[in-house]
């Protein structure tokens, strides 16, 4: 197992060509170790989401490297990046998450169902469903509970599969301040209890209190000196 | 259950509005390749119904360009000893100028189709004397019935009354003969001798000096399945040079009036499968709804980790059902009004009742294109939705 299950080096992303390209990032280095709890902050624009998308393998950098878990991911063919995705990384977005035509267990089931490893699946998402405290509403349809609980089950279907990562991009953004505090104590405890992964993004950087470290994004760019900002 | 199928099949039923509009532009297809066929099938049905009945029998037995010398009296008890038989009667053609004197004004010079029958073998092989509207059939030897266009063109001559006939004997010589009205024959669609007239074939003979001589005869089969089977069973009995024989089954003694109708049927049947062309469009606009609604839902997917070919059969699935309820549906409906048509034995405008048969293969292969053409419109849109990139898909709320 290595050290480091995120490894950058060097990304840029530039959007578009010529003299309308525009540079989203640049010079992005920084490494993440299993069991941290990583924020990335920066004011709108800034490259914030670009940064996870790039992370989460649903975009590829312009230039560097991105290495999940040992394996530098810029080698991987697109049907391979969707089977890494689906086995390495856990998605919560900032808003709907859920496929509303499938119940809450099911949303919970799909990753296991693409991998193909249903055997004991259902056991582990009631499991989980009721660690996060939504066991009585797993047979509802997922357009029908409420905004705090559909975050939750996203972060139950971000964790079925056991990834490396749990990438999230301002999971309580659109949640009212009773949910956000509830969905930050969730993710927080369960970053102690199973030592999984977080890299989340947020704008509001005071909710998530104390964390392993903090990238701060600016114009595209880390902001130096705020990189190693730890607060635990 | 597979999970991209079942997603599919979420994503279509959950939409009520979609599902009804696409299966029923399915099953509307299907139901007017369904209503064609009972109608123009049932109407070339009908025909060869008419045909076997007042005209040819299963099995039509003449003579090369000849008339039968043989004895009719012979062949038919040959012929009936056949257990697939069930009857057989002779027939006799000529041509005479009918006139007659309505109200004493003489209604002349009327060429009319004559044909002469056996009263005592005609009513057992063949439904003609059923049409007789009013009065009787053909019983004795100067008795008349009159075709209902013929009557018209007489001004109405009523039963009792007398039509003078003149004809040419085989000599070339003019033979002119009173005849008794003795009833009008009148069928739906024209398919009897409207337009000509019956009499008793021995008088018919006597008159164009061909004692014994036949011109015809109608073989009535109690399975109409063994027609092939008389037809050689005749020819190798009556082998000879001399003798001439031919014998038809329904479809080659009625082919000249049959062939031109088929073609209108494939004709029809093309109109039909344009229909289903047209379906398949509307197949397609849904899916493309479906897809740019679905958007987010396929982003997601690919986020965690679906690939382009599970989005692609998602849709395909999707298709699926859309095929499958749309034929469910378009064959209850096709069924229905087959069934319908059959009970009410469905006519148009005065003509004649449609013969209805369910043609359970039929139904089969228009469901089963259907269904096809259903997921082969799915394709387009399906792979449109594998082009979405997750980053793209994910972008919007
Ligand atoms: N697909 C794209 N094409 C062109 N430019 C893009 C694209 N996606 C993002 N950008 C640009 O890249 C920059 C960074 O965008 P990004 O979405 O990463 O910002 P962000 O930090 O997540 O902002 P916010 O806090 O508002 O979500 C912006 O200037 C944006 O306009
Ligand atoms: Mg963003």
């Amino acid at each position: 197992m290595p050290d480091n299950v995120l490894e950058v080096h060097n990304a840029e992303k530039i959007y578009g060509e010529g003299e309308t390209a525009v540079t989203a990032l640049q010079n992005i280095t920084f490494t993440v170790k299993k069991g941290e709890f990583i924020l990335i902050v920066g004011s709108s624009g800034s490259g914030k989401s670009t940064l996870l998308n790039m992370i989460g393998l649903l975009d590829r950098p312009t230039q560097g490297s991105i290495l999940v878990d040992g394996v530098d991911t810029s080698t991987l063919d697109d049907n391979h990046l969707s089977s890494f995705r689906n086995s390495k990384l856990g998605f919560i977005f900032q808003f709907s998450n859920l496929l509303s035509d499938l119940t809450v267990l099911e949303n919970v089931l799909l990753p296991r169902k693409i991998q193909g490893t249903v055997d004991g699946a259902a056991q582990e998402a009631r499991t989980l469903l009721k660690t996060v405290g939504l066991e009585s509403q797993m047979h509802k349809f997922a357009n029908k509970i409420s905004g705090g609980q559909a975050q939750r089950v996203a972060i139950t279907r971000a964790l079925i599969n056991k990834p490396a990562i749990v990438l999230a991009d301002e999971p309580t953004g659109n949640l009212d301040s009773i949910s956000a505090e509830t969905t930050v104590h969730l993710l927080k405890s369960l970053n102690r209890k199973l030592n999984q992964t977080f890299i989340i993004v947020t704008h509001d950087r005071p909710q998530f209190g104390e964390v392993d470290k903090i990238v701060t994004i600016k114009d595209g760019r880390i902001v130096e000196g705020e990189l190693e900002t730890s607060l635990r | 259950m597979d999970y991209r199928a079942q997603i599919g099949i979420r994503f279509i039923t959950r939409r009520k509005g979609s599902l009804i509009a696409a299966s029923l532009a399915v099953a509307i297809a299907i139901l007017v390749v369904q209503v064609n066929s009972v109608i123009f099938q049932g109407l070339y049905n009908a025909i060869v119904r008419d045909q076997i009945n007042y005209r040819y029998g299963h099995v039509y037995i003449t003579r090369n360009e000849d008339y039968i010398t043989k004895s009719d009296f012979m062949l038919i008890n040959w012929l009936e000893r056949i257990p697939w038989v069930q009857a057989a009667a002779p027939r006799l053609d000529s041509v005479a100028q009918i006139n007659s004197t309505v109200n004493g004004q003489l209604i002349h010079d009327y060429n009319v189709q004559v044909t002469g029958i056996d009263p005592n073998y005609d009513e057992r092989a063949s439904t003609l004397y059923q049409t007789v509207g009013s009065g009787q059939y053909v019983s004795f030897r100067n008795s008349i019935v009159l075709g209902a266009m013929v009557d018209r063109d007489l001004g109405y001559p009523q039963v009792g009354d007398s039509v003078k006939l003149k004809f040419i004997d085989q000599f070339g010589n003019n033979v002119l003969r009173r005849f008794t009205i003795v009833g009008i024959t009148q069928t739906a669609g024209s398919q009897g001798v409207d337009s000509g007239v019956i009499i008793d074939i021995d008088t018919l003979r006597e008159i164009l000096n061909r004692p014994h001589e036949t011109g015809s005869i109608l073989v009535r089969l109690n399975d109409p399945t063994k027609a092939d089977d008389v037809k050689q069973l005749f020819l190798s009995a009556f082998p000879s040079n001399d003798d001439k024989f031919k014998a038809q089954t329904i479809e080659e003694s009625a082919e000249t009036t049959l062939s031109g109708f088929r073609s209108g049927i494939a004709l029809i049947n093309l109109v039909g499968y344009f229909g289903m062309m047209s379906s398949a469009f509307a197949v397609v606009t849904i899916q493309m709804m479906q897809v740019s609604s679905k958007t987010r839902d396929i982003g997601v997917m690919r986020a965690i980790g679906a690939k382009r070919k599970d989005v692609l059969l998602v849709f395909i699935f999707q298709g699926m059902v859309i095929g499958a309820i749309g034929a469910g549906l378009g064959t209850v409906m096709g069924v229905g009004y087959t069934e319908y048509a059959k009970e009410t034995h469905m006519t148009f405008q005065g003509s004649l009742a449609l013969e209805v048969q369910y043609n359970w293969m039929g139904i089969i292969q228009t469901d089963i294109m259907a269904f096809i053409l259903a997921i082969i419109a799915s394709i387009y849109p399906a792979f449109k939705a594998t082009k979405l990139e997750p980053v793209e898909a994910m972008r919007f709320a």
